[in-house]
Protein backbone atom coordinates (compact mmCIF):
# COMPACT_ATOMS: atom_id res chain seq x y z
CA UNK A 1 0.00 0.00 0.00
CA UNK A 2 1.12 3.58 -0.64
CA UNK A 3 -0.29 6.36 1.50
CA UNK A 4 -1.74 9.58 0.12
CA UNK A 5 1.10 11.94 -0.54
CA UNK A 6 -1.19 14.95 -0.12
CA UNK A 7 -4.69 16.07 0.70
CA UNK A 8 -5.59 16.22 -3.00
CA UNK A 9 -5.31 12.50 -3.70
CA UNK A 10 -6.95 11.92 -0.32
CA UNK A 11 -9.90 14.15 -1.27
CA UNK A 12 -10.30 12.23 -4.55
CA UNK A 13 -10.27 8.97 -2.66
CA UNK A 14 -12.85 10.23 -0.16
CA UNK A 15 -15.04 11.33 -3.06
CA UNK A 16 -14.70 7.94 -4.76
CA UNK A 17 -15.93 6.31 -1.54
CA UNK A 18 -18.86 8.73 -1.17
CA UNK A 19 -17.26 10.31 1.88
CA UNK A 20 -16.87 13.90 0.62
CA UNK A 21 -19.25 16.81 0.00
CA UNK A 22 -18.02 19.58 -2.30
CA UNK A 23 -19.52 22.89 -1.13
CA UNK A 24 -19.55 25.24 -4.12
CA UNK A 25 -21.32 28.22 -2.56
CA UNK A 26 -19.29 30.80 -0.68
CA UNK A 27 -18.65 29.96 2.96
CA UNK A 28 -17.67 32.52 5.59
CA UNK A 29 -14.46 31.84 7.52
CA UNK A 30 -16.08 33.72 10.41
CA UNK A 31 -18.04 30.90 12.16
CA UNK A 32 -19.91 29.44 9.18
CA UNK A 33 -17.12 27.03 8.17
CA UNK A 34 -16.66 26.02 11.82
CA UNK A 35 -20.38 25.39 12.25
CA UNK A 36 -20.42 23.16 9.15
CA UNK A 37 -17.51 21.10 10.43
CA UNK A 38 -19.00 20.81 13.91
CA UNK A 39 -22.29 19.49 12.55
CA UNK A 40 -20.38 17.07 10.30
CA UNK A 41 -18.58 15.71 13.39
CA UNK A 42 -21.79 15.32 15.35
CA UNK A 43 -23.61 13.56 12.46
CA UNK A 44 -20.54 11.59 11.32
CA UNK A 45 -21.33 13.05 7.89
CA UNK A 46 -18.95 13.07 4.89
CA UNK A 47 -16.00 15.47 5.00
CA UNK A 48 -16.81 18.92 3.56
CA UNK A 49 -14.51 20.43 0.93
CA UNK A 50 -15.39 24.14 0.89
CA UNK A 51 -14.30 25.49 -2.47
CA UNK A 52 -15.05 29.23 -2.04
CA UNK A 53 -14.11 31.05 1.11
CA UNK A 54 -15.25 34.60 1.75
CA UNK A 55 -12.37 37.09 1.41
CA UNK A 56 -9.96 34.33 0.38
CA UNK A 57 -10.07 33.43 -3.31
CA UNK A 58 -7.49 30.77 -4.13
CA UNK A 59 -7.95 28.88 -0.86
CA UNK A 60 -10.18 25.97 0.11
CA UNK A 61 -11.09 24.24 3.38
CA UNK A 62 -11.18 20.52 4.12
CA UNK A 63 -13.18 19.98 7.31
CA UNK A 64 -13.19 16.98 9.66
CA UNK A 65 -10.56 15.25 7.51
CA UNK A 66 -10.26 12.08 9.61
CA UNK A 67 -13.12 12.39 12.09
CA UNK A 68 -14.42 8.82 11.56
CA UNK A 69 -12.89 5.35 11.58
CA UNK A 70 -14.20 5.03 8.02
CA UNK A 71 -12.07 7.96 6.91
CA UNK A 72 -9.11 6.63 8.88
CA UNK A 73 -9.46 3.38 6.90
CA UNK A 74 -9.54 5.31 3.60
CA UNK A 75 -6.57 7.36 4.72
CA UNK A 76 -4.67 4.13 5.52
CA UNK A 77 -5.59 2.68 2.13
CA UNK A 78 -7.82 0.01 3.68
CA UNK A 79 -11.37 -1.12 3.00
CA UNK A 80 -13.62 1.69 4.35
CA UNK A 81 -15.69 -0.95 6.14
CA UNK A 82 -12.67 -2.16 8.14
CA UNK A 83 -13.52 -2.78 11.79
CA UNK A 84 -11.70 -0.99 14.61
CA UNK A 85 -9.77 -4.17 15.54
CA UNK A 86 -8.72 -4.49 11.87
CA UNK A 87 -7.51 -0.88 11.85
CA UNK A 88 -5.70 -1.45 15.13
CA UNK A 89 -4.00 -4.60 13.86
CA UNK A 90 -2.85 -2.83 10.71
CA UNK A 91 -1.52 0.18 12.66
CA UNK A 92 0.40 -2.17 14.95
CA UNK A 93 1.75 -4.13 12.01
CA UNK A 94 2.95 -1.08 10.10
CA UNK A 95 4.45 0.71 13.08
CA UNK A 96 6.45 -2.29 14.26
CA UNK A 97 8.26 -2.72 10.93
CA UNK A 98 11.58 -1.03 10.17
CA UNK A 99 11.25 2.78 10.23
CA UNK A 100 11.23 4.23 6.70
CA UNK A 101 13.46 7.32 6.49
CA UNK A 102 12.22 10.34 4.51
CA UNK A 103 13.76 11.57 1.26
CA UNK A 104 14.68 15.19 0.70
CA UNK A 105 13.55 16.69 -2.59
CA UNK A 106 14.54 19.77 -4.48
CA UNK A 107 12.57 22.97 -4.00
CA UNK A 108 11.40 22.83 -7.63
CA UNK A 109 9.74 19.47 -6.92
CA UNK A 110 7.97 20.72 -3.81
CA UNK A 111 4.44 22.01 -4.46
CA UNK A 112 4.40 23.77 -1.07
CA UNK A 113 6.83 26.31 -2.61
CA UNK A 114 4.45 27.44 -5.36
CA UNK A 115 3.87 30.74 -3.51
CA UNK A 116 6.41 32.25 -1.17
CA UNK A 117 5.87 35.25 1.11
CA UNK A 118 8.93 36.74 2.80
CA UNK A 119 9.76 39.95 4.68
CA UNK A 120 7.07 42.61 4.50
CA UNK A 121 4.81 40.36 2.45
CA UNK A 122 4.40 38.05 5.41
CA UNK A 123 0.91 38.50 6.82
CA UNK A 124 -0.95 35.68 8.55
CA UNK A 125 -4.24 37.38 7.69
CA UNK A 126 -3.60 36.45 4.06
CA UNK A 127 -4.44 32.89 5.16
CA UNK A 128 -8.08 31.94 5.77
CA UNK A 129 -7.74 31.14 9.47
CA UNK A 130 -11.27 30.28 10.61
CA UNK A 131 -13.01 31.48 13.75
CA UNK A 132 -13.95 27.92 14.65
CA UNK A 133 -16.39 28.42 17.54
CA UNK A 134 -18.22 31.54 18.72
CA UNK A 135 -16.42 32.76 21.83
CA UNK A 136 -13.01 31.36 20.89
CA UNK A 137 -10.15 33.65 21.83
CA UNK A 138 -9.11 34.03 18.22
CA UNK A 139 -8.90 32.59 14.75
CA UNK A 140 -7.12 29.26 14.79
CA UNK A 141 -4.99 28.54 11.73
CA UNK A 142 -3.65 25.36 13.34
CA UNK A 143 -6.32 22.81 14.21
CA UNK A 144 -5.25 19.90 11.98
CA UNK A 145 -1.59 20.42 11.18
CA UNK A 146 1.92 19.65 12.41
CA UNK A 147 4.33 21.90 14.25
CA UNK A 148 7.87 20.90 13.30
CA UNK A 149 10.76 21.73 15.61
CA UNK A 150 13.83 20.15 17.10
CA UNK A 151 12.85 17.60 19.74
CA UNK A 152 13.96 17.39 23.37
CA UNK A 153 16.97 15.32 22.34
CA UNK A 154 19.32 17.71 20.58
CA UNK A 155 19.54 17.13 16.83
CA UNK A 156 16.33 15.08 16.61
CA UNK A 157 13.08 16.28 15.11
CA UNK A 158 9.56 16.51 16.52
CA UNK A 159 6.26 16.88 14.72
CA UNK A 160 3.33 17.57 17.01
CA UNK A 161 -0.13 19.11 16.93
CA UNK A 162 -0.33 22.17 19.13
CA UNK A 163 -3.27 24.47 18.46
CA UNK A 164 -2.21 27.76 16.87
CA UNK A 165 -4.13 31.01 17.36
CA UNK A 166 -3.54 34.07 15.19
CA UNK A 167 -2.52 36.91 17.46
CA UNK A 168 -1.76 39.45 14.74
CA UNK A 169 -0.28 39.52 11.23
CA UNK A 170 3.08 38.14 12.37
CA UNK A 171 2.39 36.36 15.64
CA UNK A 172 0.66 33.16 16.69
CA UNK A 173 0.06 31.89 20.22
CA UNK A 174 0.07 28.20 21.07
CA UNK A 175 -0.93 25.94 23.93
CA UNK A 176 2.08 23.66 24.37
CA UNK A 177 2.06 21.43 27.43
CA UNK A 178 5.34 21.26 29.34
CA UNK A 179 5.35 17.44 29.18
CA UNK A 180 5.02 17.34 25.37
CA UNK A 181 8.11 16.88 23.22
CA UNK A 182 8.01 20.50 22.11
CA UNK A 183 7.35 21.68 25.66
CA UNK A 184 10.39 19.77 26.93
CA UNK A 185 12.67 21.00 24.14
CA UNK A 186 11.67 24.63 24.43
CA UNK A 187 11.26 24.97 28.19
CA UNK A 188 14.23 22.83 29.19
CA UNK A 189 16.77 23.88 26.55
CA UNK A 190 15.97 26.82 24.28
CA UNK A 191 14.29 29.19 26.72
CA UNK A 192 16.82 28.84 29.58
CA UNK A 193 19.56 29.68 27.06
CA UNK A 194 17.53 32.65 25.74
CA UNK A 195 17.53 31.10 22.25
CA UNK A 196 14.66 31.57 19.78
CA UNK A 197 13.57 28.13 18.55
CA UNK A 198 13.01 27.67 14.80
CA UNK A 199 9.66 26.13 13.87
CA UNK A 200 7.64 25.29 10.78
CA UNK A 201 3.88 24.90 11.13
CA UNK A 202 2.46 22.79 8.35
CA UNK A 203 -1.24 23.31 7.67
CA UNK A 204 -2.73 20.53 5.56
CA UNK A 205 0.15 18.07 5.81
CA UNK A 206 -0.20 14.70 4.03
CA UNK A 207 -2.99 12.97 6.00
CA UNK A 208 -0.84 10.23 7.55
CA UNK A 209 1.80 12.82 8.50
CA UNK A 210 -0.85 14.52 10.63
CA UNK A 211 -1.79 11.15 12.14
CA UNK A 212 1.90 10.61 12.98
CA UNK A 213 2.21 14.10 14.45
CA UNK A 214 -0.71 13.44 16.78
CA UNK A 215 0.53 9.99 17.85
CA UNK A 216 2.62 9.65 21.02
CA UNK A 217 5.13 7.26 19.43
CA UNK A 218 8.82 7.25 20.37
CA UNK A 219 9.73 6.79 16.67
CA UNK A 220 10.61 10.14 15.05
CA UNK A 221 7.58 11.29 13.06
CA UNK A 222 9.19 11.42 9.57
CA UNK A 223 10.14 7.72 9.86
CA UNK A 224 6.84 6.93 11.55
CA UNK A 225 4.95 8.59 8.69
CA UNK A 226 6.97 6.45 6.28
CA UNK A 227 5.90 3.33 8.17
CA UNK A 228 2.25 4.36 8.04
CA UNK A 229 2.47 5.33 4.36
CA UNK A 230 4.52 2.31 3.30
CA UNK A 231 6.99 4.57 1.48
CA UNK A 232 9.29 7.46 2.35
CA UNK A 233 7.68 10.83 2.82
CA UNK A 234 9.17 13.59 0.65
CA UNK A 235 10.54 16.55 2.60
CA UNK A 236 11.93 19.89 1.52
CA UNK A 237 14.02 22.49 3.34
CA UNK A 238 12.38 25.60 4.76
CA UNK A 239 13.09 29.08 3.36
CA UNK A 240 14.32 30.65 6.59
CA UNK A 241 15.69 27.76 8.66
CA UNK A 242 17.08 24.25 8.25
CA UNK A 243 13.93 22.37 9.21
CA UNK A 244 12.46 19.93 6.69
CA UNK A 245 8.73 19.97 5.91
CA UNK A 246 6.55 17.61 3.87
CA UNK A 247 6.96 18.81 0.27
CA UNK A 248 3.30 18.18 -0.59
CA UNK A 249 1.91 20.19 2.33
CA UNK A 250 -0.67 22.82 1.55
CA UNK A 251 0.66 25.72 3.66
CA UNK A 252 3.89 26.14 5.60
CA UNK A 253 4.40 28.89 8.18
CA UNK A 254 8.03 29.36 9.23
CA UNK A 255 9.49 31.32 12.11
CA UNK A 256 10.81 31.20 15.65
CA UNK A 257 9.31 30.57 19.07
CA UNK A 258 10.40 33.48 21.22
CA UNK A 259 12.07 32.88 24.58
CA UNK A 260 10.62 34.70 27.58
CA UNK A 261 7.68 36.08 25.62
CA UNK A 262 4.10 35.00 26.23
CA UNK A 263 0.91 35.94 24.45
CA UNK A 264 -2.66 35.58 25.63
CA UNK A 265 -4.18 32.48 24.07
CA UNK A 266 -7.62 30.87 24.25
CA UNK A 267 -10.23 30.13 25.28
CA UNK A 268 -10.93 27.47 22.69
CA UNK A 269 -13.44 24.66 22.17
CA UNK A 270 -11.44 21.65 23.29
CA UNK A 271 -11.26 17.91 22.73
CA UNK A 272 -13.13 17.20 25.97
CA UNK A 273 -16.26 18.76 24.46
CA UNK A 274 -16.00 21.91 26.58
CA UNK A 275 -14.21 25.20 26.71
CA UNK A 276 -12.33 24.50 29.93
CA UNK A 277 -8.79 25.81 30.06
CA UNK A 278 -8.60 29.47 31.00
CA UNK A 279 -7.29 32.13 28.71
CA UNK A 280 -3.66 32.25 29.65
CA UNK A 281 -0.25 33.53 28.59
CA UNK A 282 1.18 30.95 26.24
CA UNK A 283 4.07 30.49 23.79
CA UNK A 284 4.65 33.15 21.12
CA UNK A 285 5.43 32.10 17.54
CA UNK A 286 6.93 34.89 15.39
CA UNK A 287 6.39 34.29 11.68
CA UNK A 288 9.14 34.94 9.09
CA UNK A 289 7.86 33.23 5.95
CA UNK A 290 4.71 31.69 4.54
CA UNK A 291 4.70 29.30 1.58
CA UNK A 292 1.65 27.66 0.05
CA UNK A 293 0.35 25.68 -2.90
CA UNK A 294 -1.92 27.07 -5.57
CA UNK A 295 -5.54 26.50 -4.50
CA UNK A 296 -4.27 25.55 -1.07
CA UNK A 297 -6.48 23.37 1.12
CA UNK A 298 -6.54 24.56 4.72
CA UNK A 299 -7.54 21.69 7.01
CA UNK A 300 -9.94 22.28 9.91
CA UNK A 301 -10.60 20.02 12.85
CA UNK A 302 -13.43 21.28 15.02
CA UNK A 303 -13.05 20.08 18.55
CA UNK A 304 -16.17 19.73 20.67
CA UNK A 305 -18.45 16.87 21.70
CA UNK A 306 -17.48 13.54 20.10
CA UNK A 307 -16.38 12.74 17.54
CA UNK A 308 -13.56 14.78 16.02
CA UNK A 309 -9.91 14.10 15.16
CA UNK A 310 -8.74 15.05 18.64
CA UNK A 311 -10.80 12.25 20.15
CA UNK A 312 -10.71 9.64 17.39
CA UNK A 313 -7.04 9.67 16.45
CA UNK A 314 -5.63 10.42 19.86
CA UNK A 315 -7.72 7.60 21.35
CA UNK A 316 -6.61 5.29 18.58
CA UNK A 317 -2.89 5.97 18.86
CA UNK A 318 -2.76 6.41 22.65
CA UNK A 319 -4.40 3.00 23.10
CA UNK A 320 -2.15 1.25 20.61
CA UNK A 321 1.05 2.89 21.81
CA UNK A 322 0.13 1.77 25.33
CA UNK A 323 -0.44 -1.74 23.99
CA UNK A 324 3.09 -1.72 22.53
CA UNK A 325 4.51 -0.47 25.82
CA UNK A 326 2.73 -3.15 27.86
CA UNK A 327 3.76 -5.90 25.45
CA UNK A 328 7.36 -4.66 25.52
CA UNK A 329 7.29 -5.40 29.28
CA UNK A 330 6.02 -8.92 28.67
CA UNK A 331 2.54 -8.28 30.03
CA UNK A 332 -0.01 -10.78 28.65
CA UNK A 333 -2.40 -8.15 27.28
CA UNK A 334 -5.07 -9.18 24.81
CA UNK A 335 -5.51 -5.61 23.56
CA UNK A 336 -5.97 -1.97 24.53
CA UNK A 337 -8.83 0.22 23.37
CA UNK A 338 -9.76 3.80 24.11
CA UNK A 339 -13.31 4.67 23.13
CA UNK A 340 -13.25 8.06 21.33
CA UNK A 341 -16.48 8.90 23.18
CA UNK A 342 -14.39 8.98 26.38
CA UNK A 343 -12.56 11.94 24.77
CA UNK A 344 -9.43 9.83 25.24
CA UNK A 345 -9.90 9.71 28.98
CA UNK A 346 -10.58 5.99 29.44
CA UNK A 347 -8.05 3.28 28.61
CA UNK A 348 -9.59 -0.21 28.47
CA UNK A 349 -6.98 -2.94 28.82
CA UNK A 350 -7.67 -6.65 28.31
CA UNK A 351 -5.28 -9.00 30.06
CA UNK A 352 -4.89 -12.65 30.95
CA UNK A 353 -4.55 -12.31 34.72
CA UNK A 354 -1.59 -14.57 35.40
CA UNK A 355 -0.63 -13.08 38.76
CA UNK A 356 -2.27 -11.02 41.48
CA UNK A 357 -2.58 -7.25 41.09
CA UNK A 358 -1.49 -7.33 37.46
CA UNK A 359 -4.02 -4.53 36.91
CA UNK A 360 -2.08 -2.31 39.30
CA UNK A 361 1.13 -2.93 37.38
CA UNK A 362 -0.67 -2.04 34.14
CA UNK A 363 -2.06 1.18 35.59
CA UNK A 364 1.31 2.14 37.07
CA UNK A 365 2.95 1.72 33.69
CA UNK A 366 0.17 3.53 31.86
CA UNK A 367 0.00 6.50 34.22
CA UNK A 368 3.77 6.62 34.68
CA UNK A 369 4.54 6.70 30.97
CA UNK A 370 4.78 9.67 28.61
CA UNK A 371 1.18 8.89 27.66
CA UNK A 372 -0.09 9.21 31.24
CA UNK A 373 -1.08 12.89 31.46
CA UNK A 374 -3.60 12.43 28.63
CA UNK A 375 -6.07 10.12 30.41
CA UNK A 376 -7.23 9.52 33.93
CA UNK A 377 -9.11 6.22 33.88
CA UNK A 378 -7.68 2.76 33.31
CA UNK A 379 -10.17 -0.10 33.21
CA UNK A 380 -8.61 -3.55 33.28
CA UNK A 381 -10.75 -6.51 32.21
CA UNK A 382 -9.83 -10.14 31.77
CA UNK A 383 -9.42 -11.93 28.46
CA UNK A 384 -13.04 -13.16 28.42
CA UNK A 385 -14.24 -9.61 27.74
CA UNK A 386 -14.24 -8.09 24.27
CA UNK A 387 -12.57 -4.72 24.87
CA UNK A 388 -14.23 -3.27 21.75
CA UNK A 389 -17.71 -4.19 23.01
CA UNK A 390 -18.77 -1.41 25.36
CA UNK A 391 -21.78 -3.42 26.61
CA UNK A 392 -19.44 -6.15 27.84
CA UNK A 393 -16.93 -3.72 29.33
CA UNK A 394 -19.66 -1.73 31.07
CA UNK A 395 -21.20 -4.91 32.46
CA UNK A 396 -17.80 -6.02 33.80
CA UNK A 397 -17.13 -2.58 35.29
CA UNK A 398 -20.48 -2.52 37.08
CA UNK A 399 -20.31 -6.08 38.38
CA UNK A 400 -16.69 -7.12 38.89
CA UNK A 401 -15.01 -3.99 40.16
CA UNK A 402 -15.16 -3.91 43.98
CA UNK A 403 -16.04 -0.35 45.06
CA UNK A 404 -13.17 -0.34 47.55
CA UNK A 405 -10.66 -3.08 46.68
CA UNK A 406 -11.09 -2.78 42.91
CA UNK A 407 -10.47 0.95 42.73
CA UNK A 408 -7.02 2.52 43.19
CA UNK A 409 -6.86 6.26 43.27
CA UNK A 410 -3.73 8.07 42.13
CA UNK A 411 -3.52 11.49 43.68
CA UNK A 412 -1.02 14.15 42.63
CA UNK A 413 -0.93 13.10 38.99
CA UNK A 414 0.33 15.23 36.10
CA UNK A 415 -2.71 16.91 34.59
CA UNK A 416 -3.61 19.63 32.15
CA UNK A 417 -5.72 22.75 32.32
CA UNK A 418 -8.13 21.05 29.94
CA UNK A 419 -9.63 18.52 32.38
CA UNK A 420 -13.21 19.69 32.98
CA UNK A 421 -13.48 17.98 36.40
CA UNK A 422 -10.50 19.81 37.94
CA UNK A 423 -11.07 22.90 40.02
CA UNK A 424 -9.65 26.27 39.00
CA UNK A 425 -6.50 25.90 41.12
CA UNK A 426 -5.80 22.40 39.82
CA UNK A 427 -6.26 23.58 36.24
CA UNK A 428 -3.94 26.54 36.73
CA UNK A 429 -1.15 24.33 38.06
CA UNK A 430 -2.05 21.30 35.89
CA UNK A 431 -2.54 19.02 38.90
CA UNK A 432 -4.45 15.93 37.91
CA UNK A 433 -5.75 12.75 39.54
CA UNK A 434 -6.17 9.28 38.08
CA UNK A 435 -8.00 6.08 38.86
CA UNK A 436 -7.76 2.37 38.12
CA UNK A 437 -10.85 0.18 37.90
CA UNK A 438 -9.69 -3.42 38.31
CA UNK A 439 -12.42 -5.62 36.82
CA UNK A 440 -10.50 -8.91 37.00
CA UNK A 441 -11.55 -11.61 39.43
CA UNK A 442 -9.07 -11.89 42.32
CA UNK A 443 -6.77 -14.85 41.75
CA UNK A 444 -7.07 -15.92 45.38
CA UNK A 445 -10.78 -16.66 44.89
CA UNK A 446 -11.60 -20.31 44.38
CA UNK A 447 -12.57 -20.43 40.69
CA UNK A 448 -15.12 -23.15 41.37
CA UNK A 449 -16.93 -21.81 44.42
CA UNK A 450 -16.15 -18.11 44.63
CA UNK A 451 -15.94 -16.75 41.08
CA UNK A 452 -19.48 -16.10 39.86
CA UNK A 453 -20.62 -17.91 36.74
CA UNK A 454 -21.46 -15.65 33.80
CA UNK A 455 -25.05 -16.25 32.76
CA UNK A 456 -25.27 -15.86 29.01
CA UNK A 457 -26.52 -17.89 26.08
CA UNK A 458 -22.95 -18.86 25.29
CA UNK A 459 -21.93 -19.87 28.81
CA UNK A 460 -24.81 -21.65 30.53
CA UNK A 461 -26.35 -23.93 27.89
CA UNK A 462 -24.96 -27.20 26.63
CA UNK A 463 -23.49 -26.98 23.14
CA UNK A 464 -26.22 -29.19 21.66
CA UNK A 465 -28.95 -26.93 22.98
CA UNK A 466 -27.20 -23.82 21.66
CA UNK A 467 -26.84 -25.42 18.23
CA UNK A 468 -30.45 -26.57 18.19
CA UNK A 469 -31.73 -23.11 19.12
CA UNK A 470 -29.55 -21.43 16.53
CA UNK A 471 -30.57 -23.91 13.83
CA UNK A 472 -34.25 -23.36 14.59
CA UNK A 473 -34.11 -19.63 15.14
CA UNK A 474 -36.01 -18.67 12.03
CA UNK A 475 -38.34 -21.66 12.33
CA UNK A 476 -39.36 -20.31 15.75
CA UNK A 477 -40.48 -17.18 13.90
CA UNK A 478 -37.56 -14.80 14.59
CA UNK A 479 -36.17 -12.71 11.74
CA UNK A 480 -32.81 -13.98 10.44
CA UNK A 481 -29.73 -12.29 11.93
CA UNK B 1 -15.52 54.36 15.06
CA UNK B 2 -13.71 51.11 15.78
CA UNK B 3 -15.20 48.14 17.54
CA UNK B 4 -12.99 46.17 19.92
CA UNK B 5 -13.38 43.19 22.19
CA UNK B 6 -11.63 42.20 25.39
CA UNK B 7 -11.53 38.95 27.39
CA UNK B 8 -11.57 39.27 31.17
CA UNK B 9 -12.22 37.03 34.13
CA UNK B 10 -13.92 39.65 36.24
CA UNK B 11 -15.51 43.02 35.51
CA UNK B 12 -13.32 44.58 38.20
CA UNK B 13 -10.44 44.29 35.69
CA UNK B 14 -12.10 47.07 33.67
CA UNK B 15 -11.54 49.98 36.06
CA UNK B 16 -13.26 52.99 34.55
CA UNK B 17 -11.36 56.08 33.42
CA UNK B 18 -7.97 54.79 34.51
CA UNK B 19 -5.03 53.97 32.27
CA UNK B 20 -5.20 50.22 31.72
CA UNK B 21 -3.02 47.80 29.78
CA UNK B 22 -5.28 45.56 27.76
CA UNK B 23 -5.06 43.02 24.95
CA UNK B 24 -7.95 43.89 22.69
CA UNK B 25 -9.01 42.43 19.39
CA UNK B 26 -10.65 44.27 16.54
CA UNK B 27 -14.18 43.36 15.48
CA UNK B 28 -14.00 45.64 12.43
CA UNK B 29 -15.01 43.60 9.38
CA UNK B 30 -12.38 42.35 6.94
CA UNK B 31 -9.42 40.03 6.98
CA UNK B 32 -7.90 41.57 10.10
CA UNK B 33 -11.00 40.87 12.22
CA UNK B 34 -10.11 39.21 15.56
CA UNK B 35 -6.43 40.22 15.48
CA UNK B 36 -5.01 41.61 18.69
CA UNK B 37 -3.24 44.70 19.85
CA UNK B 38 -1.78 45.34 23.26
CA UNK B 39 -2.75 48.87 24.24
CA UNK B 40 -2.86 51.47 26.96
CA UNK B 41 -6.46 52.59 27.05
CA UNK B 42 -9.30 54.03 29.06
CA UNK B 43 -12.69 52.44 29.29
CA UNK B 44 -16.12 53.42 30.50
CA UNK B 45 -19.40 51.61 31.09
CA UNK B 46 -21.04 54.58 29.45
CA UNK B 47 -21.26 53.61 25.78
CA UNK B 48 -20.77 57.18 24.51
CA UNK B 49 -17.96 58.44 26.73
CA UNK B 50 -15.02 57.30 24.57
CA UNK B 51 -14.83 57.16 20.77
CA UNK B 52 -14.67 53.38 20.19
CA UNK B 53 -16.92 50.54 21.30
CA UNK B 54 -15.62 47.75 23.51
CA UNK B 55 -17.38 44.38 23.70
CA UNK B 56 -16.57 42.23 26.70
CA UNK B 57 -16.27 38.46 27.03
CA UNK B 58 -15.49 36.34 30.07
CA UNK B 59 -12.85 33.66 30.47
CA UNK B 60 -14.72 30.85 28.70
CA UNK B 61 -15.92 33.09 25.86
CA UNK B 62 -19.32 34.03 27.32
CA UNK B 63 -20.36 37.49 26.05
CA UNK B 64 -21.25 40.21 28.56
CA UNK B 65 -24.47 41.92 27.57
CA UNK B 66 -23.22 45.45 28.20
CA UNK B 67 -21.06 47.25 25.63
CA UNK B 68 -18.42 49.63 27.03
CA UNK B 69 -16.66 52.50 25.30
CA UNK B 70 -12.88 52.73 24.95
CA UNK B 71 -10.19 55.18 23.95
CA UNK B 72 -6.91 53.68 22.80
CA UNK B 73 -4.13 55.94 24.05
CA UNK B 74 -1.10 54.03 22.86
CA UNK B 75 -0.17 50.77 21.17
CA UNK B 76 2.34 48.73 23.14
CA UNK B 77 4.90 46.29 21.79
CA UNK B 78 4.19 42.71 22.69
CA UNK B 79 7.60 41.44 21.70
CA UNK B 80 11.03 42.81 22.53
CA UNK B 81 12.61 45.22 19.98
CA UNK B 82 15.39 42.74 19.17
CA UNK B 83 12.93 40.43 17.45
CA UNK B 84 11.14 43.10 15.41
C1 LIG C 1 -6.57 17.96 16.89
C2 LIG C 1 -5.50 17.92 17.96
C3 LIG C 1 -5.16 19.06 18.67
C4 LIG C 1 -4.18 19.04 19.66
N1 LIG C 1 -3.84 20.18 20.31
C5 LIG C 1 -2.83 20.17 21.23
C6 LIG C 1 -2.41 21.38 21.86
O1 LIG C 1 -2.96 22.46 21.60
N2 LIG C 1 -1.39 21.32 22.75
C7 LIG C 1 -0.75 20.14 23.06
O2 LIG C 1 0.19 20.15 23.88
N3 LIG C 1 -1.15 18.97 22.49
C8 LIG C 1 -2.16 18.97 21.58
N4 LIG C 1 -2.56 17.80 20.98
C9 LIG C 1 -1.91 16.56 21.36
C10 LIG C 1 -0.57 16.44 20.70
O3 LIG C 1 -0.70 16.53 19.31
C11 LIG C 1 0.05 15.15 21.01
O4 LIG C 1 0.44 15.14 22.35
C12 LIG C 1 1.22 14.84 20.13
O5 LIG C 1 1.63 13.54 20.40
C13 LIG C 1 2.34 15.81 20.36
O6 LIG C 1 3.51 15.14 20.36
P1 LIG C 1 4.43 15.03 21.65
O7 LIG C 1 3.63 14.69 22.85
O8 LIG C 1 5.29 13.93 21.20
O9 LIG C 1 5.03 16.36 21.75
C14 LIG C 1 -3.53 17.81 19.97
C15 LIG C 1 -3.87 16.66 19.25
C16 LIG C 1 -4.84 16.69 18.25
C17 LIG C 1 -5.14 15.44 17.48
Amino acid sequence: MKGHRDNRTYVEDLERHGDLVRIKQEVDWDLEAGAIVRRVCELKAPAPLMERIKDYPGFRYLGAPIATYRRLAICMGMDPRSSVPDLAEEYLRRTTTEPIPPVVVDKKDAPCKQNILLGDEVDLCKLPAPLVHDGDGGRYIGTWHAVITESFEEGTVNWGLYRLMLYDSKLMAAAVFPFSDLGKAFLQRYEPQGRPMPFAAVIGPPPLAAVAASAPSPIPEPEFTGQLMGEPIELVKCETNDLLVPAHSEVVIEGVILPNVRLEEGPFGEYTGYRTSPRDKRLAFLVKAITFRDDAIVTISNMGVPTDEGQLLRSFSLGLELEKLLRSQGLPVTGVYMPPESTHHMMIVGVKPTYSNIATQIANLAFGSKLGPWFHMVVVVDDTIDIYNWDEVFHALCTRCHPVRGIRVYEHAVGTALYPFLNAHERKYAKGAQVLFDCTWPLDWDPLNEVPRLVSFRTVYPKEIQEKVLANWEAYGFPSE
Amino acid sequence: MNVWEVFINDLSELREDEDLELSIRTLNPGIYKYTYKKVRARVSTSPEKYPDKLHVRFGRGQPHDHVYSIQVLEELNVIPEEYL
